[in-house]
C-alpha cells in the first residue's frame, strides 16, 4: 500500500510544470483568448515531442503506455496554468474511450495520429436537456445501404471546431450506439458556444442527415451503454484533477497576498479571519488530491470501488474547487475582482469544469444509488 | 501508488481477524477486572503497544500493522482495550524521556494495564492556551509539593499514576516555566470529581492537588523542559486508529441507510427523498475521503517520517466531518435519534462509540461535539496549519513576554 508519487511521476509532474511555466505564463493564456482557433501550435508539438498527447495510450499505438494517475498529474499541472488548448478533450475525452473501445483497425487510424499530435479528437456527450446519463441520448442513427445517416443537436461539445474527430453517441433500432463523425464532413455545423473560461472552446453541432460509413459505428450497435459510461468517468475524474489543479494555484496566490499585503498595519495573512480560512481553503485541497488520485489508481488498477472513487472524485472536487477558488476572490478583496490580475483565469477554468461530466449532484445520487445497493 | 495491500500485511489482517474470531468476549465486559482480563488477553497476542520498541515489551511492529490490528478490532465491534492514555501517550514520552531507572519501574505495567494512567495537562483557565496552566510544583528538597486543579482528565476516576504539567518557575516566560512529572494519584493529597458531560456520561474527570508528593525520580527530562515534552507528546498521532476510526464510521453509516429504509416522509421511505439522497451521497463521499486520507498518512508513517504539523489537517478534516454525519443521523432519524432508552429495536446504534459502551446515536451525536474541542480545538488547528504548514505570519500576541504568573 502506497500512497504516494512514484520518482517517475515527480519527474513528470516536475517536468509539466517546467514546460508550462515557460511557454504557459499568464500572458500566453491571455492571448490565446482573442486567437482564432484558441491554443498554439508550437506548444502543441512541443506536446506531442514530450509524449503527453499519448501518454495514456498503449506503446504499440505510438503511446507512452502510462495510467490515470499519470494522465492526472499532467492534467492537474495544466489547471494550474490554466492551459487553453484541446490537451483534455483530444487525450481524455476523445481519447480515452478510442483507447477503450473501438476496433483495432479504428486504433491503427486514430491513437497514434492524436499521440503524434496530427489529429484531436473530442467527444459529444450532451444535448440540450443536459442530462449526462448515456441513456438519455435522442440523437438518431439510421441505417442506410452502406453505412449510417446521424441526426440531433449535440451542445458544449469541448474544442470541437479544431477536432478531426468526434466521438457521437446516437439512438439506433438496436439502442444506444457511438459513432465516429468528422466535424468538417457535409450536414454537420458548428456554432461557438462561448462561456466564461475563454481558454475553452465549445461549440454547438448540429447534425443533419450526417452520412458515416459502416466502420464508423464503434462497437455493436446498441452496445455503445458501458462504454459511454466508462468514459463519462474517466472524464469526470480528469476533470477533476485539473480543478485540482486550478484550485491549487488560487491557494497559493491567496497565501502569497495574505505574506505580503498590509491592513491595519500588519500582513492579513496574520488576522485569523485570513489565516483560518486560508487553512480550510487547504484542507479541501488536500481532501481533493486524495480524491482525485484514489479515483484514478483505481480506475487504471480496476479497483473494486472504481466506480463509485469516480463519482466520489467528481462530486467532492467540485465543491472543493467552488469553495477555494471562490475564497481566493475574497481574500484578495478589490485586486481579485480586475480582469488585469491573474486569478479570475484559474476561477473560472474549475467554475467551467465544475457542472461538466457530471455535477456535484448527478454524482452524489450515484454514489448513494451503489452505497443502497452494496448493503 | 499502489493501493492495494501487500500479501503479507493481507495475510497479516487476515491472521488478526481469525484470532479475533475465536478471542472476542463472549459476554458484555461489566467491571473493569473484565476489561483488564480481555486487556491481557490483546497484550498476550501482541496487539498491545504494537508500535513500543522491542527491548521495552513492545511488539515494533509497523504503522500499517498497528492500524490493521485497530482497524479489524473496530471491523468485530469489538470492547475497547483500557490504559489508552498509558500505551498511547505516556509510555512513550517515558521511552523518549524517561531515565532507565524510570523505564524500568513503569514501562512493563502500563502495557499490562496492571497500573493505569491519565494525563494531567489541562486547567480550568489554560485549554486552548494550554502553556498558561498555573499547577504549581515547589521543590521541597527531597520532594516536590504540587498544588493546583486539572480538568477534562478521561480515566481520572480509574487511574493509578498521571503524567503531569506543572508550573516549577513562575518568573520565566511562560513556556519555560514547566516540568513534567509522574504522580501517583493514589494518595491524600490527589482528590478526583467525575465530571458530568453533556452527554450524561462521565469519561472526564476534575482532579484537585494540594500538596500532592512528587518523588524526584518521578521528574521527566530537566527542569523548564515540560512544555517541549509535552509538545512531542501531543504529535505522538502514530496513525493507529486512523483505519478503524473510518470502519467505524461505515458501520455506523450503514445502520442510518437501514433506518432511512424505515423512517417515511409523505408516505414513502425516506431513502426514496432526492433530498436525503443527496446527503447521504455527500457524507459517503466525504467519509471515503477520509479513508483516503488514512492510506496518504500511513504512507508517510510507514516510510518512517512524522507528518508533522500536517496532522493539524488529518484532525481537523475527520473531527468536523463527524459533527456533519452526527447531524445528517439526526436530520434522518427525528425524535428516535434522541432517544437514549426505548428506542425501537431495529434503528438502535450497535455499533462501539469511541469511549466505550454507550451505543445510541444520542450519545453519538453529543459525542461528536467533543472532537472539534479536545486535543487543540479547530481554531487552534486552523492556526497550526495557518503558521506551520502555509507559512503565514503570526499573530501579534500579548503573552509572549515573560513576567510572574
Amino acid at each position: 500500500m502506497n500512497f504516494s508519487f512514484s520518482e517517475d511521476q515527480t519527474l513528470l509532474r516536475n517536468s509539466v510544470r517546467a514546460v508550462l511555466d515557460e511557454h504557459c505564463k499568464p500572458a500566453h493564456v491571455r492571448a490565446m483568448m482573442e486567437d482564432s482557433r484558441g491554443y498554439g501550435e508550437d506548444l502543441w508539438s512541443e506536446m506531442a515531442k514530450l509524449g503527453w498527447l499519448g501518454l495514456p495510450f498503449p506503446e504499440q499505438h505510438g503511446g507512452a503506455g502510462l495510467g490515470l494517475v499519470e494522465l492526472g498529474i499532467v492534467l492537474e499541472e495544466m489547471g494550474r496554468a490554466a492551459y487553453p488548448g484541446p490537451y483534455f478533450a483530444s487525450v481524455a475525452l476523445g481519447g480515452l474511450p478510442l483507447m477503450l473501445g473501438i476496433s483495432p483497425t479504428q486504433k491503427e487510424r486514430w491513437l497514434p495520429a492524436i499521440a503524434a499530435g496530427q489529429a484531436r479528437a473530442t467527444a459529444a456527450l450532451l444535448e440540450e436537456s443536459l442530462d449526462w446519463d448515456p441513456a438519455s441520448t435522442t440523437a438518431t442513427a439510421t441505417r442506410t445501404p452502406d453505412g449510417w445517416k446521424l441526426s440531433g443537436v449535440k451542445r458544449l461539445v469541448p474544442w470541437a471546431h479544431v477536432a478531426d474527430v468526434a466521438l457521437v453517441p446516437a439512438r439506433a433500432r438496436e439502442g444506444l450506439s457511438l459513432f465516429l463523425v468528422d466535424p468538417r464532413a457535409p450536414g454537420v455545423s458548428l456554432r461557438p458556444m462561448v462561456g466564461i473560461d475563454l481558454g475553452t472552446r465549445s461549440s454547438e453541432m448540429r447534425l443533419q442527415d450526417v452520412t458515416v460509413a459502416a466502420d464508423a459505428l464503434v462497437g455493436e450497435p446498441g452496445g455503445a451503454g458501458p462504454l459511454l459510461e466508462a468514459a463519462l468517468r474517466r472524464a469526470a475524474v480528469g476533470a477533476a484533477a485539473e480543478m485540482l489543479g486550478a484550485a491549487r494555484r488560487c491557494l497559493d496566490m491567496s497565501v502569497e497576498y495574505a505574506k505580503v499585503r498590509e491592513q491595519f498595519g500588519q500582513p492579513i495573512g496574520a488576522f485569523q479571519a485570513i489565516r483560518h480560512r486560508c487553512a480550510e481553503m487547504l484542507l479541501e485541497v488536500e481532501n481533493a488530491h486524495s480524491a482525485v488520485y484514489y479515483a484514478a489508481w483505481a480506475l487504471t488498477a480496476g479497483a473494486e470501488d472504481a466506480t463509485v472513487a469516480a463519482s466520489i472524485c467528481k462530486s467532492y472536487v467540485s465543491e472543493a474547487a467552488r469553495k477555494v477558488c471562490g475564497d481566493a476572490i475574497q481574500v484578495h478583496g478589490g485586486i481579485g475582482f480586475t480582469w488585469e490580475y491573474d486569478l479570475h483565469l484559474y476561477m473560472k477554468r474549475a467554475k467551467a469544469l465544475e457542472p461538466l461530466y457530471g455535477d456535484a449532484e448527478y454524482h452524489r445520487e450515484l454514489i448513494t444509488r451503489h452505497v443502497v445497493a452494496a448493503l | 501508488m499502489d493501493l492495494n495491500y501487500t500479501p503479507e500485511d493481507a495475510a497479516f489482517r487476515k491472521h488478526a481477524r481469525t484470532w479475533l474470531e475465536q478471542s472476542l468476549p463472549r459476554r458484555e465486559l461489566r467491571t473493569l477486572d473484565d476489561r483488564r482480563a480481555w486487556h491481557r488477553k490483546l497484550y498476550e497476542a501482541g496487539y498491545i503497544g504494537m508500535g513500543w520498541p522491542k527491548e521495552y515489551g513492545g511488539g515494533g511492529a509497523r504503522p500499517m500493522e498497528q492500524a490493521i490490528v485497530a482497524d479489524e478490532l473496530a471491523r468485530a465491534n469489538a470492547p475497547a482495550a483500557t490504559n489508552g492514555l498509558g500505551i498511547g501517550i505516556v509510555g512513550p514520552t517515558i521511552i523518549v524521556h524517561g531515565t532507565e531507572a524510570q523505564k524500568q519501574r513503569y514501562l512493563k505495567k502500563i502495557l499490562t494495564a496492571e497500573e493505569l494512567w491519565c494525563q494531567l495537562y489541562s486547567e480550568p483557565n489554560a485549554g486552548s492556551d494550554l502553556a498558561s496552566l498555573r499547577a504549581s510544583a515547589e521543590d521541597r528538597g527531597d520532594h516536590f509539593a504540587v498544588t493546583g486543579q486539572k480538568i477534562w482528565t478521561s480515566g481520572g476516576a480509574i487511574a493509578d499514576w498521571g503524567l503531569l504539567l506543572a508550573r516549577t518557575d513562575p518568573t520565566v516566560a511562560k513556556h519555560k516555566g514547566i516540568t513534567c512529572f509522574l504522580l501517583d494519584m493514589r494518595q491524600p493529597g490527589v482528590e478526583v470529581r467525575p465530571l458530568k458531560q453533556i452527554t450524561g456520561s462521565s469519561e472526564f474527570c476534575e482532579v484537585f492537588m494540594t500538596n500532592a508528593r512528587v518523588e524526584k525520580s518521578d521528574q521527566i527530562g530537566k527542569l523548564g523542559e515540560g512544555w517541549a515534552i509535552a509538545q512531542t507528546t501531543l504529535s505522538y498521532e502514530r496513525g493507529g486508529r486512523s483505519l478503524a476510526r473510518v470502519t467505524s464510521y461505515g458501520a455506523q453509516y450503514r445502520r442510518l441507510v437501514e433506518a432511512a429504509h424505515r423512517i417515511r416522509r409523505h408516505g414513502r421511505p425516506l431513502i426514496d427523498d432526492a433530498i436525503v439522497r443527496q446527503k447521504l451521497g455527500r457524507i459517503w463521499a466525504e467519509l471515503e475521503v477520509e479513508r483516503y486520507n488514512a492510506l496518504r498518512v500511513l504512507t508517510i508513517l510507514e516510510r518512517g517520517e512524522h507528518p508533522g504539523a500536517a496532522s493539524s489537517l488529518t484532525k481537523l478534516s475527520y473531527s468536523e466531518f463527524e459533527k456533519r454525519f452526527m447531524e445528517l443521523a439526526q436530520e434522518i432519524l427525528g425524535p428516535y435519534g434522541q432517544i437514549t432508552e426505548g428506542a425501537p429495536e431495529e434503528l438502535k446504534l450497535e455499533i462501539d462509540t469511541a469511549v466505550g459502551d454507550h451505543g445510541t446515536w444520542a450519545h453519538a451525536f453529543l459525542w461528536s461535539r467533543a472532537g472539534t474541542i479536545y486535543a487543540g480545538s479547530s481554531e487552534i488547528q486552523k492556526n497550526v496549519i495557518g503558521e506551520r504548514v502555509l507559512g503565514l505570519p503570526k499573530e501579534t500576541r500579548a503573552d509572549r513576554l515573560g513576567g510572574r504568573r
